[in-house]
């Protein structure tokens, strides 16, 4: 992918109008296949801009292998196949013409597991916008008093950003890495079961923290734990083994679910 | 009630169960003296050294003061002077330009096998930078005289016997020591910090650069220290190729000789008796702690500091380098030419590009250097290849010389290597495994067997020499030899066989268990016989890296013994000290037969590697759990 880059025509993807249908995400006729696991089967929806959209359904339905599509996290794994097409701001984010590593800096994503760099709380944030290019480090503090002001975490670690990250707590880490991710100013941001490894203060905190992102970004969650879906998504997937079986509104989606497939699983009888 | 406790009692004293018992303790017990052997040694290697040191010191021509402070190693002559400071700076020369030259190369190869290249080039590279690390020390240092050296003669100036050719091919050494460890590190630093980075739209190698080899930084630190003690330890090269005068000088173009060097002098029998000899004890017991110091720091760094620790600087400190960086980007931001985020995309495109062209060059330097070595031996050797070569004997002529009893040297020593090696590393490697509780003893045993690994080859040999033909009076003969080699391949056999029991699942251990077999009987019928492919792989390899070892038997070999050796109180020579003697031989028709013993030595070799790589290939594709 790198040797074709500098020769081909690298598509910004600068931002549009707010209200434009082309800031929503388009999957069309998405299949993943990891070898002959054939991971995602055919599954087409949108993600609406400015909205909190979750992925639910029992584990390996294939809602990360969504997520790592959207921003082709997938490119990173050897042995993994995308067909089909994702539509954003006019661009199809699967063919050539979209270099990954743009694409990365517009959709920003946070993991299952919070994974700070073993480097201080600030190198961290600076991370991302020095690779980017910003080049004066009075804008670089201000990013990261901004992007931990955003992530909630500024008033309890203001006092000792040149302390090793992973000194920080579980929950701290989470925040740390969304404040991470906020830090190159992406557009959407991405989240793959961002509490699971968090105690219930620590989730409540980032639920609060979601809430208020979606104000200025489109939020997409995977989740496993259902009350959380229902509790902060406006928009609900629900999978199964690869496919989509049911695409909604939130609360048509928990208290009036259309297939039984879903119904089983909310309920839950399985899962 | 009563009947039952009676039948229980019964069965206590059934003598069947008893003899049983008696067979585990006893074997327990067998299983514990094998473990131990190694600490005994080790206490028998500083002793000798300690006791040795002391007499040189307390001697009326050695100085302690003298020894650290003075600038002159004049061990022969009418006034003998005992500095070991030229020595020191030879081994400091020697040995730390070796590892600054490897470490960019090893680290710049092990980023491209663990982060650039695909399954299919790592699999054809690895083995063949193994393969690098197989290469017996005396048949570098031939190459390294007879092909490397008069590049510096010719084109630098150097002295005959000069410093930078051994810094060169002992770097080659040090090369795969730093790939493989570095390569682990690398592998280990778990993909989520490389999503995370991915995911913030960072290219591959701006990930690798900044999150991955510092993550591993703790591991890579502690590969380049274990090869600085590899090199710091290395002989036979020092000795051919840096020359046998000590001289104070930085320069890598004039000759120097190392401690190991001198050693080697002193096995060669070159040092006249006397307060000489005495000041090898001293250097020998300065290198055991050196390398010593260096290996305990490596394994210090590896294991303590996982990860990034927070680095306390002082607050002024701290505002001067923040200062310094404003400063830095500033300059950085004026004279950078990116207008807009797709020519510095492609800037960062490019920069990836000339990572990976680097990288790849630093992985494909050392295997040329291999195929070009390979290529040298057998160009210089093949001719001199005949039936006649391999069947008949040394003489003083070199177009009737023979290697046969050689050969024969070779075979029996390594054999009898085997059995006394491969009983001991095993037994210990079970006791350790299964029987030992994880208390503080036998993690000890542990270290120190592991300890014996990194005691230089030469003060193996110097020190064997001393306990065993000089105080037990065994004689310089095959079964000292042995017993020399089997104590330096013990250490590769006890962690190989450890590993493979390791990898033996308790479930196997349980079932037996719970059938009533004793540990032992669970060892024994349902550990050992899954096991055995890889105790094998790993005895074999130990065995083929003794049988090119040159120094530790330097002292023990003797160009008198004409005839193979007909039984273990025998006298002996072996090949790899076969080829330094006809290396250093003046007639160059005799280099030329070092040469063909090499290519000889480097068949065998590769036999025994390819067998054990075929165990382990076969072992792999058949197992089931």
């Amino acid at each position: 992918m790198s040797a074709t880059a500098a020769k081909r025509e690298i598509k910004t993807l600068e931002k549009g109008k707010k209200e434009t249908t082309e800031e929503t995400i388009s999957i069309k006729n998405l299949d993943v296949y990891y070898g002959d696991n054939h991971a995602i089967k055919d599954v087409s929806l949108d993600i609406s801009p400015y909205k909190i959209t979750a992925f639910i359904g029992p584990s390996g339905c294939g809602k990360s292998t969504i997520l790592r599509a959207i921003n082709r996290m997938n490119d990173e794994i050897s042995n993994c196949r995308m067909e089909g097409d994702i539509h954003w701001r006019g661009h199809k984010l699967l063919s050539d013409e979209v270099d990954p590593v743009i694409l990365r800096e517009k959709i920003g994503m946070v993991f299952q597991k919070p994974n700070p760099f073993p480097k201080s709380i600030y190198d961290n944030i600076a991370y991302g916008p020095k690779i980017h290019g910003v080049k004066d480090k009075d804008e670089l503090d201000d990013i990261v008093e901004k992007s931990l002001k955003d992530a909630a975490l500024w008033d309890e670690v203001k006092d000792r950003l040149e302390k090793n990250a992973l000194d920080l707590s579980g929950g701290q880490q989470q925040r740390l890495c969304i404040a991470r991710a906020l830090a190159i100013e992406p557009e959407v941001i991405l989240l793959d079961e961002p509490c699971s490894a968090l105690d219930p203060i620590a989730t409540s905190k980032i639920e609060d923290l979601l809430e208020e992102l979606k104000e200025d970004y489109t939020v997409v969650i995977v989740t496993h734990n259902m009350q959380q879906a229902a509790r902060i998504s406006d928009y609900t997937a629900y999978m199964y083994l690869g496919e989509l079986i049911e695409f909604g509104e939130t609360e048509q989606i928990f208290e009036n679910p259309q297939k039984e497939n879903t119904e089983k699983y909310i309920t839950g009888r399985f899962g | 009630m009563v009947s039952l406790k009676s039948s229980s009692q019964k069965d206590d004293e059934n003598p069947f169960q008893k003899g049983r018992n008696i067979k585990e303790k006893l074997i327990r017990s067998v299983l514990f003296i094998f473990a131990s052997l190694a600490v005994i040694v080790s206490a028998l290697i500083i002793f000798t050294l300690l006791e040795g040191s002391f007499n040189f010191f307390l001697g009326p021509e050695g100085s302690m003061l003298e020894f650290f402070f003075g600038t002159n190693w004049m061990p022969s002559g009418g006034d003998p002077s005992f500095g070991v400071l030229p020595l020191l700076m030879a081994t400091l020369v020697v040995g730390g330009g070796a590892t600054l030259i490897a470490t960019p190369i090893g680290l710049a190869a092990s980023i491209y096998l663990a982060e650039f290249a695909g399954d299919k080039v790592r699999n054809i590279v690895k083995p063949l930078i193994e393969m690098l690390a197989g290469i017996p020390s005396i048949a570098l240092a031939y190459f390294a005289l007879f092909t490397i050296s008069p590049l510096f003669r010719v084109h630098f100036g150097a002295s005959y016997f000069n410093m930078a050719s051994a810094m060169i091919v002992i770097s080659i050494m040090v090369i795969p020591i730093i790939v493989s460890i570095s390569d682990d590190a690398i592998t280990a630093v778990s993909s989520e910090l490389e999503d995370g980075s991915l995911a913030l739209g960072t290219t591959r190698w701006e990930t690798t650069k900044n999150v991955i080899v510092p993550s591993a930084s703790s591991g890579i630190i502690g590969s380049v220290l274990l090869g600085l003690a590899r090199a710091v330890g290395e002989t036979m090269v020092a000795t051919l190729v840096a020359g046998s005068v000590a001289n104070l000088t930085f320069s890598p173009l004039e000759e120097g000789q190392t401690m190991t060097a001198y050693m080697a002098q002193v096995a060669k029998g070159d040092i006249p008796p006397g307060a000489a000899i005495q000041a090898a004890f001293a250097v020998g017991l300065l290198l055991f702690i050196i390398t010593y110091l260096i290996r305990l720091g490596g394994e210090l760094i590896t294991e303590h500091f996982t990860g990034g620790k927070e680095k306390k600087s002082h607050p002024f400190v701290r505002r001067a380098k923040e200062r310094l960086e404003r400063g830095w980007w500033r300059v950085k931001s004026i004279l950078s030419t990116e207008r807009d985020k797709v020519a510095a995309l492609k800037n960062r495109y490019r920069k990836q590009k000339m990572g990976k062209v680097i990288t790849f060059l630093c992985m494909i330097g050392p295997l040329l250097f291999l195929s070009y070595f390979i290529f040298n031996i057998l160009r210089k050797g093949l001719p001199g290849m005949s039936i006649t070569f391999l069947t008949s004997y040394p003489s003083r002529f070199p177009d009737k010389a023979g290697i046969f009893p050689v050969i024969m040297g070779s075979i029996y020593l390594i054999s009898l290597t085997m059995v006394i090696a491969v009983p001991i590393g095993v037994g210990a490697a079970i006791y350790l495994k299964e029987f030992a509780p994880d208390k503080f003893y036998s993690r000890f045993l542990r270290r120190i067997i592991h300890n014996l690994a990194g005691v230089p080859s030469i003060v193996f040999g110097f020190i064997g020499y001393i306990i065993l033909v000089e105080m037990f009076s065994v004689g310089g003969n095959l079964l000292s030899g042995s017993i020399i080699l089997a104590f330096m391949a013990l250490p590769i056999i006890e962690v190989s066989t450890e590993e493979a029991l390791e990898s033996v699942p308790d479930s196997f251990r349980d079932a037996a268990r719970g059938l009533g077999a004793t540990k032992w009987e669970t060892v024994k019928n349902n550990v050992l016989p899954n096991a055995l492919p890889g105790i094998m792989t790993g005895s074999i390899l130990s065995l083929s890296r003794a049988l090119g070892e040159t120094a530790p038997i330097l002292f023990i070999t003797t160009m008198f013994a004409k005839n193979p050796p007909g039984g273990i109180f025998d006298q002996f020579m072996a090949m790899p000290t076969m080829i330094f003697y006809w290396t250093t031989h003046m007639k160059e028709e005799f280099q030329v037969l070092a040469a063909t013993t090499i290519i000889v030595l480097l068949a065998i070799l590769l036999t025994m590697n390819g067998i054990a790589i075929y165990i382990r290939y076969r072992t792999q594709k058949r197992r089931r759990w």
